[in-house]
């Protein structure tokens, strides 16, 4: 860029500065943001859309354009880190490193940077403790048996390196628990000092005292799951705070939170004829209800017809937005979303929603 | 080859695809790469009966019609992406990475859409 194009690009800033003062839209934030961006200024471009959402904080075009902003805050941020890194090498650095990625949801990045963080502090838990939970984090989105298998060893190298590393049990312990190796999740807690447990950890000591144990082999549990598209036992604070009313206050509470996520318009949770919605629903009148319902059964059918097992989640994308249907036998939470929602986020909510509903209607019993 | 067929079968060679078909909404076959393990009568009935059965819904609910929709069952995923006259119906494995195969899958839905145009 010569000189003055450059000048030119600060006098429409100047002018774009005051406009956004003098006449706040979010049109307005979204042209400083994007002069922002073309100039390279990452940060005052994201200050940009922050300052808009303060404002307008349902505007979709400041959420793309907060998106858009953070993504190149922290490719800056990990490029800075990455040379760093290159001319002196250090934990604490990987472990930034990884956190930026981790937050980003750039999982293959992640998984390179532990495996390089790994050989070059080969007596270090950290990589481990990170790569465990990003495969961790996989596994309870998507249930795949291959994630959990992969967590497993990651949060069992963690260990065996720091065995005094409380983060890793836990996460073992109440991945254990979640399959139903509840023998093994006890195991586990016990070598866990009880001063300063927090309610979380409370909650899953709890629980996993009270939970039947399925088995120890690890990996066949988890199998299991994955072809049963559920977890036997629910997340310990949804198990505790599903208890009284059928568990139906815990489950309004879990669908009004994902009414309030990111470019979700509509959420209903559906079992049998009864239905709760959340979000821009008036009653159970709504077709949405009636949509999915019909697009839930079809998706049983046909599943079940071509002998892939049973139907688990549908993502349907049109002009309306996205559809994200997830569900177990007749119970089914759906979503109606933007285009630019985190649907990833929204189908693992729902699962939460789904799974946690059966363990209080007693299914997983 | 018809380009139809070029493209199905390109699409064969991408992780996870087990299988692919185009099928008009009322359930006639196109074209198809399927392999041995699907019949062809019984995937494009089932994928017409899905299709239609959730344009329906959407449409009585207001909605129009589905641009995709990706279906997750236990043992498989199948995805659908509207092509105008006719749906691309792609049968893949449950370990499928849908995000890998993602630009594999637009681009195949891309040209067909133009081949059904041009056709």
């Amino acid at each position: 860029m010569n000189l003055i194009q450059r000048l030119k690009i600060w006098k429409e800033l100047r002018r774009l500065e005051a406009r956004v003062r003098e006449e706040p839209s979010p049109s307005t934030f979204v042209d400083l943001g994007q002069v922002f961006l073309n100039l390279d200024m990452q940060e005052r471009a994201l200050q940009a859309a922050e300052d808009g959402l303060l404002l307008f904080p349902d505007s979709a075009e400041l959420k793309k354009l907060r998106t858009v902003a953070r993504r190149g805050v922290d490719r800056a941020r990990t490029d800075e880190l990455r040379a760093r890194i290159e001319k002196n090498p250090s934990n604490r650095l990987y472990g930034e490193l990884v956190a930026i990625l981790a937050e980003s949801g750039d999982a293959g990045s992640l998984h390179a940077t532990c495996e390089e963080w790994s050989v070059r502090f080969p007596h270090d838990a950290g990589p481990f403790l990170w790569l465990g939970q990003s495969c961790l984090q996989s596994f309870y989105r998507s249930l795949a048996s291959r994630d959990g298998i992969e967590a497993v060893a990651a949060l069992e190298r963690a260990i065996g390196l720091e065995p005094k590393q409380v983060r890793a049990r836990v996460l073992l312990a109440e991945l254990f628990y979640r399959v139903g190796a509840t023998q093994r999740a006890r195991t586990l807690l016990d070598a866990v000092p009880s001063e300063g447990d927090d309610s979380e950890l409370q909650n899953l000591r709890r629980q996993v005292a009270a939970a039947r144990s399925l088995g120890s082999d690890v990996e066949e549990l988890l199998r299991s799951a994955e072809e049963n598209g559920l977890l036997p036992n629910a997340p310990p604070t949804a198990a505790v705070a599903s208890r009284g009313d059928d568990g139906i206050a815990a489950i309004r509470d879990s669908l009004a939170a994902i009414a309030e996520m990111e470019g979700v318009e509509k959420a209903a949770y559906i079992r049998g004829t009864r239905a709760l919605v959340k979000g821009d629903i008036k009653d159970g009148k709504d077709p949405f209800l009636r949509t999915v319902r019909v697009v839930a059964k079809a998706g049983h059918r046909y599943s079940r017809r071509l002998d892939v097992g049973s139907f688990k989640r549908g993502v349907i994308q049109g002009p309306f937005g996205v559809l994200c249907i997830c569900c177990y036998g007749e119970v089914l939470a759906a979503v109606q979303c933007s285009a630019d929602a985190p649907t990833d986020r929204i189908l693992a909510e729902l699962q939460e929603v789904v799974a946690s509903s059966l363990y209080a209607m007693g299914v997983s019993q | 080859m018809n380009p139809i067929q070029e493209t199905l079968e390109d699409l064969r060679h991408v992780s996870g695809v087990k299988g692919c078909m185009v099928v008009t909404h009322d359930g006639l076959v196109v074209a198809d790469s399927l392999g041995p393990r699907y019949r062809q009568d019984i995937v494009a009935g089932l994928s017409s009966y899905l299709a239609m059965t959730t344009n329906r819904a959407l449409a009585e609910g207001g909605l129009g019609k589905f641009d995709s929709f990706v279906l997750h069952a236990a043992h498989g995923k199948s995805v659908f992406h509207d092509i105008g006259e006719a749906v691309l119906v792609v049968l893949m494995d449950q370990f499928a990475d849908l995000e890998q195969g993602r630009h594999e899958l637009q681009s195949a839905a891309q040209r067909l859409r133009r081949s059904a145009r041009l056709g």
